[in-house]
């Protein structure tokens, strides 16, 4: 199950560097380079690897859902027999209006979010997600989002004794 | 926003090229100079419409294979002050609140927690609990992660990820 790479402490920091915005300048691997301490070429050829890798999945701009005309958001549970889990699984990731689609370890074994212009146009998607599975409402759970009170994930990969201790010279 | 911003947003959408000049070879795409594509960022996240502009990471092929939602019964609290105190939390990466469905299900808010081991994130979220003093919750961790992409995207479907 574990088959994470190996990763050193370079490849910490960095991972721990490119969660904060990327620098709009010209050349803005130079301008993180130069904070890590390390030569730009180090971080690029590093990058190229955990990209690669698959463990930095790409860098790109997170778009505010309001100004792209997405209005409403919902997660839904859904309680389905274990033999149907992946079957399900896969009707409700070809949605594009669904973002993320988890196995959860509970009576409730799927949990996926949906979003769209507004609630009627979830309710269509959902109701033919489950006109298509079958699954009767008795075994979905609605829960619509009411308020986003923290959204940015990040992950800390330093421990405190690496965030003191910066890679090179500041 | 005009239709360039959008043809901008498509290309960014696909990732930063790992070259000197990111902006530069992202502008030669769009017949536009590197200046040009910053200019547009910059505009774009004046604007609002662009969050954040970082890496998303895999994080469980870094390592951090423990991945709980969590969902906690604030009865107490009908506005919310609850949540607002549990995204305070620097060990909760995503707080939403939610409309519980009455006699079912009456859970609130929804905190996520990341972390290198389940033992890890469940002793995380046992001092959360002590903290604000509430003690019915559920640990929901994933076991099988079928789509994760953002959740506002220009192109149709994102990609979807193994």
């Amino acid at each position: 199950m574990t088959n994470h790479a190996q990763l050193d402490a370079t490849d910490l920091h960095i991972l721990d560097a490119l969660q904060d915005d990327i620098p709009l300048v010209s050349r803005p691997f130079a301008a993180i380079a130069q904070r890590l301490g390390i030569p730009e070429k180090v971080l690029l050829d590093r990058l190229k690897r955990l990209q690669d890798e698959g463990i930095v999945r790409g860098i790109s701009p997170i778009l505010e859902s309001r100004h792209m005309g997405l209005y409403a958001a919902t997660l839904i549970a859904l309680h389905v027999p274990e033999e149907r889990v992946h079957e399900i699984a896969a009707i409700i990731s070809s949605y594009p209006e669904v973002s993320h689609n988890f196995r959860r370890g509970h009576y409730y074994a799927l949990w996926f979010t949906l979003s769209g212009k507004n609630e009627e146009d979830i309710g269509r998607v959902l109701a033919e997600i489950l006109r298509r599975t079958g699954i009767p409402d008795t075994d979905v759970l609605n829960l619509p989002t009411v308020r986003k009170l923290k959204v940015d994930v990040r992950f800390s990969f330093l421990n405190d004794e690496m965030r003191e201790d910066p890679l090179g010279p500041a | 926003m005009d239709p360039l911003d959008l043809d901008l947003l498509c290309e960014l959408e696909n990732g930063l090229p790992l070259v000197k000049e990111p902006y530069e070879e992202i502008g030669a795409r769009l017949n536009l100079t590197g200046i040009e594509v910053l200019e547009r960022i910059q505009k774009l996240r004046s604007a609002g419409i662009i969050r954040k502009f970082r890496a998303r990471i895999n994080q469980r092929k870094a390592g951090i294979s423990a991945n709980a939602l969590v969902a906690w019964k604030c009865a107490d609290s009908p506005n919310g002050d609850m949540g607002s105190l549990l995204a305070s939390f620097p060990c909760v990466t995503h707080c939403y609140e939610r409309m519980p469905v009455p006699g079912r299900w009456d859970y609130s808010v929804y905190t996520v927690h990341h972390g290198y081991s389940r033992d890890a994130v469940l002793a995380e979220i046992r001092t959360l609990a002590d903290n604000i003093d509430v003690h019915e919750y559920v640990v929901l961790f994933s076991t099988e992660e079928f789509k994760r992409v953002p959740n506002v995207r220009i192109k149709k479907n994102g990609s979807t990820l193994a």
